[in-house]
């Protein structure tokens, strides 16, 4: 009798890489979706593309460089997906696609593939996007839910255009194709913590200090976490693995950084949407946040920590 | 590496600037104006020319200065010959090419704290005999010219579709600004060093398969 | 107020299923193979050779040093042989084959009388005596925990009854079967150290245990019952404390240093039937579950075979893949069925071959749940990429050493590194550089 002898545990969890990229894709289907119901085909295609040419560039490296192929784990779906919906639903497919390589080869690949990326892939490319091609970028449309309707161009409510705090909820207001519904974007949230994909502390401390700066700077907190991408961001960007701390007070030090910036951007940057940089400021930080504030070991003092 | 002025000698000390210890590339000098001025070919190779004729010149006179230039004080004499050269170079761009002149800005009279310059005055001109010096300031100078040049046509190539000024991509081609930005210089400049290492690892270790 | 700690997790919750309600059966079979290092410490010399006639509770291993403790035979009839073995991957040890003759013959025993009563100064001795060890699994011998060096007092005892670990049901059955033997080991612990609390830890997926364990320290003076958050590692020695009084064992210290002992209920009834009885520790209650016919809570001789026990439970369901000692967290491969339980072994888990199989590591994908999860608070991660790139002396700056290879990082991990095996073997290599290094400078 061939007994096989390994090291304990002997039972693993059933959440595996795999499984949690597809509870992202999952959570995010709920976004995917409003974005095609508010903006039509349109959304619906940049989204094709933006998920194809990452899972394609992902497929096409690990050949070329002669590595295991792993598109089966799933995670260049996720940023695919992220990819397309933070862009406009005008987006032409070209701009999606070099979003997504980039995302995918610059941001991911070349610093040693999944778990390596310091930035998040999908906020990197789509911070390349807005300053390459800002016009195309911002071209933000109406919202319609019947394609074939002439669509106007529109100004979303970050740069002035009234919205009520309904229709931000909805979503029925321009933006770009995920980010405009909050709604679906909290299903989203509760699914990935259902499943316990991620975890509170991030998103909630996000929005939460937004909400707080926003009021002691004057403006209307309500509209500012409802507006733009920081409820998006919050959930689905802050939270990537690779570059969020590990550590407890690391994290919720990193939380609060995205959610002041974000206002600070807002109210005194040159862009009307700061979500982006601050998250991707925060992710530059991550190391030395978890660096300065590590998770205190069991037994041992904090002054002898100190040291 | 032996003394003289042997032509063999110079001929790799001129290959050996321009491609094998090629300073952008692969001693990683000057980096600073390479990320600033190569948003076009044309400041790139303003740049270069305008770096190598200071190197030249600068390289020649120090060798020649290098047995009575007293070891202690030899780095602010070598700036001040360094100095006078970039003064030469900028008063000539302003004179004659004014709008190189404008935009390459306050990158012309930072010649002198380039690097590349100081540190072939440094390890090579104080050490060697002046022609050889010469020939070094002009592998180091054109490997330089070389470099931005290389990079300024990429850049701006990407980033507003043009080649030393002529428009090459059609009127439909939405140029990628992020390139001629700062942070695209340095993205161009990362990948193409990528790119570098990456052919001499593989030129290697192809070598070494050979002598196996 | 339910007591708990930071981090852990929740593994395998259906698999304490099928032995919960079993109630415990007796089960003694023709031979048993007795081990002679069954506690931490220098192993026992055997004092029987082959062809003796043993009786039951007679001692037929000597102790040796300040943390041995004597052996006794389980079973009553002829020694078959007295030979050297290797067990659980340690180097070979004595192991004495008794041949059962079913007579069922005792030594003279010498009861102390009620542990209310019985002289303080007699109880660890007659601890010792019993030849009794941790049996939670640590199996670090009881009358050591009990002797307070100069300038330490014990001043509460935790009885051990979360029993945190998956699969495993002794415990839990033990308290509903045995809850007043428990209380009066106890009860004998906290005399002999003179504690002024003794408190039963049990976690709240065991009600029944709860209420049965109440009921047991109704009347009894300093003894109340503590309900626990279930998740694991709850039982770990240090997160008990921890969730119980608060305070935390300082790295490197004992508990005995912050006036606490951990016992776990096996081994307050092991005392209990020390003291009153007079017997010593000849049998524990094991679980045997997983791929077996008949998953049951069984009382084994020590020194039971693993494959009498398991066609006992009506033999393996399909060809087994896995056999552990322990839960599926910490459990110990069994590299032979041949080989026997001991005082520690608190559960025997038989795997199929797809349970069994064995997982490949992928790409850390830096999720971070390595760090969250771990009852220590260690930076898993770090230590991980240290150990891997065999680092132990960053391994070692980033604690490794307290470690507690509970097995929750390498449980969570998505990418199904083997974190755990690896602080393990830092833990291991740090020991032997230590060792060598205080070999050279003597």
């Amino acid at each position: 009798m061939s007994l096989i002898v390994s090291t304990a545990p002997h039972v693993r969890s059933s959440l595996t890489t795999r499984k949690i990229m597809l509870n992202v894709v999952v959570a995010l289907l709920p976004c995917a979706a409003a974005g095609i119901y508010y903006f039509g085909y349109r959304a619906a295609i940049v989204l094709a593309v933006s998920m194809l040419s990452a899972v394609l560039s992902e497929f096409i490296w690990q050949k070329a460089t002669r590595q295991r192929v792993k598109i089966s784990d799933c995670s260049a779906l996720v940023t695919g997906l992220l990819v397309g919906l933070t862009v406009t639903p005008t987006a032409p497919w070209w701009l999606v696609m070099i979003g997504s390589i980039f995302a995918i080869i610059v941001v991911k690949q070349l610093f040693g593939g999944i778990g390596d990326n310091f930035l998040n892939p999908a906020l990197a490319a789509r911070a390349v996007l807005l300053a390459s091609w800002p016009a195309r970028m911002t071209a933000h449309i109406a919202v319609t839910a019947f394609p074939g309707v002439d669509i106007a161009a529109s100004a979303t409510p970050l740069v002035g255009a009234e919205a009520s705090i309904m229709q931000l909820l909805m979503g029925n207001v321009p933006g770009a194709i995920g980010e405009t519904c909050k709604i679906a974007i909290i299903l989203g949230f509760v699914y990935l913590l259902l499943t316990e994909t991620i975890t509170f502390e991030i998103p909630v401390i996000t929005v939460a200090s937004a909400f707080v700066l926003s009021y002691l700077l004057g403006m209307d907190p309500v509209t500012t976490i409802l507006s733009g991408g920081l409820l998006f961001g919050a959930v689905f960007m802050a939270t990537d693995y690779a570059t969020s701390p590990m550590h407890r007070w690391a994290r919720v030090l990193y939380a609060i950084g995205i959610g002041c910036l974000t206002v600070l951007i807002r109210k005194f940057g040159a862009y009307p949407e700061g979500v982006t940089y601050a998250i991707l400021f925060m992710n530059i930080l991550t190391p030395l946040l978890d660096r300065m504030l590590p998770n205190r070991v069991y037994g041992h003092s904090r002054k002898k920590e100190a040291k | 590496m032996h003394e003289g002025n042997s032509p063999a000698r110079l001929k790799k000390v001129f290959t050996n600037g321009l491609i094998s210890d090629n300073p952008t590339f692969r001693l990683v000098l000057g980096t600073c104006p390479t990320l600033a001025v190569t948003t076009s070919a044309i400041n790139g190779l303003g740049m270069g020319l305008a770096a190598t004729f200071v190197l030249i010149c600068s390289n020649m006179v120090v060798s020649a200065l290098r047995k009575v230039i007293p070891d202690k004080v030899r780095i602010p004499a070598y700036i001040v010959i360094i100095a006078t050269f970039v003064t030469v170079v900028q008063l000539l761009l302003q004179a004659y090419i004014p709008s190189l002149y404008e935009s390459l800005g306050l990158f012309i009279p930072l010649i002198v704290v380039n690097c590349i310059i100081l540190a072939r005055a440094e390890a090579f001109a104080g050490k060697n005999p002046v022609l050889a010096s010469g020939v070094d300031g002009l592998g180091m100078g054109l490997g330089f010219t070389l470099a931005l040049t290389l990079i300024g046509v990429i850049r701006e190539f990407i980033g507003a579709g043009t080649a030393f000024g002529f428009q090459v991509l059609g009127s439909s081609y939405e140029p990628m600004l992020l390139i001629v930005m700062a942070s695209g210089g340095f993205l161009t400049y990362g990948l193409l060093l990528g790119i570098i290492n990456l052919l001499t690892e593989s030129k290697k270790s192809h070598r070494q398969k050979e002598a196996e | 107020m339910k007591a708990s700690f930071r981090g852990g997790v929740h593994p395998a919750h259906h698999s304490k299923r099928p032995t919960r309600y079993q109630p415990i059966q007796d089960f003694v079979s023709d031979t048993v193979r007795i081990i002679m290092s069954m506690h931490i410490g220098a192993p026992s010399v055997p004092c029987v050779k082959k062809g003796d006639q043993v009786k039951v509770g007679q001692v037929i291993g000597e102790p040796v040093g300040a943390l041995g403790i004597p052996v006794h035979a389980s079973v009553s009839g002829e020694v078959v042989s007295v030979d050297k073995i290797s067990y659980l991957g340690a180097e070979p040890v004595q192991c004495i084959t008794i041949s059962n003759d079913f007579t069922d013959t005792w030594v003279e025993l010498h009861p102390l009388g009620s542990v209310e009563h019985v002289d303080p100064a007699l109880i660890v001795p007659a601890i010792k005596n019993a030849g009794i060890c941790g049996m939670g699994g640590a199996s670090f011998p009881t009358h050591v925990k009990l002797s307070p060096r100069e300038g330490q007092k014990c001043h509460v005892i935790i009885a051990n009854g979360a029993e945190c670990e998956t699969h495993l049901t002794a415990d839990h059955r033990l308290m509903l079967e045995n809850s007043i033997r428990i209380v009066d080991g106890l009860r004998a612990a906290m005399r002999a150290v003179d504690a002024e609390e003794g408190i039963i830890a049990i976690e709240d997926n065991k009600p029944d245990a709860i209420a049965a364990m109440q009921k047991a320290c109704h009347g009894r003076e300093n003894v109340r019952v503590q309900v626990l958050r279930t998740k694991y590692p709850q039982g770990g020695e240090k997160q008990l404390i921890q969730a119980v009084t608060g305070k935390q064992v300082p790295s490197g210290k004992l508990p005995l240093d912050i006036g606490v002992v951990v016992l776990n209920v096996g081994t307050c009834a092991a005392i209990a039937d020390a003291i009153i009885d007079g017997r010593p520790l000849i049998d524990r209650i094991t679980t045997v579950t997983g791929a077996v016919a008949q998953p049951s809570n069984l009382r084994l001789r020590i020194g039971t075979i693993t494959q009498d026990i398991i066609g006992e439970c009506g033999g393996f369901l399909d060809s087994p893949g896995k056999i552990c000692f322990g839960g599926a967290m910490t459990g110990l491969c069994l590299p032979d069925p041949t080989l026997p339980m001991a005082k520690s072994t608190n559960g025997i888990v038989v795997y199929t071959p797809e349970d069994a199989a064995s997982v490949e590591e992928e790409s850390c994908i830096r999720c971070g749940k390595c760090v969250s999860v771990c009852p220590i608070g260690l930076n898993a991660f770090e230590i991980k990429l240290a150990a891997d790139k065999d680092d132990i002396e960053k391994a070692r700056r980033l604690s490794v050493q307290d470690c507690i290879l509970c097995g929750c990082c390498s449980f969570t991990c998505p990418a199904r590194r083997w974190l755990t095996a690896s602080f393990k073997m830092a833990k291991q290599k740090i020991a032997a550089k230590d060792k060598a290094k205080g070999g050279s400078k003597k």
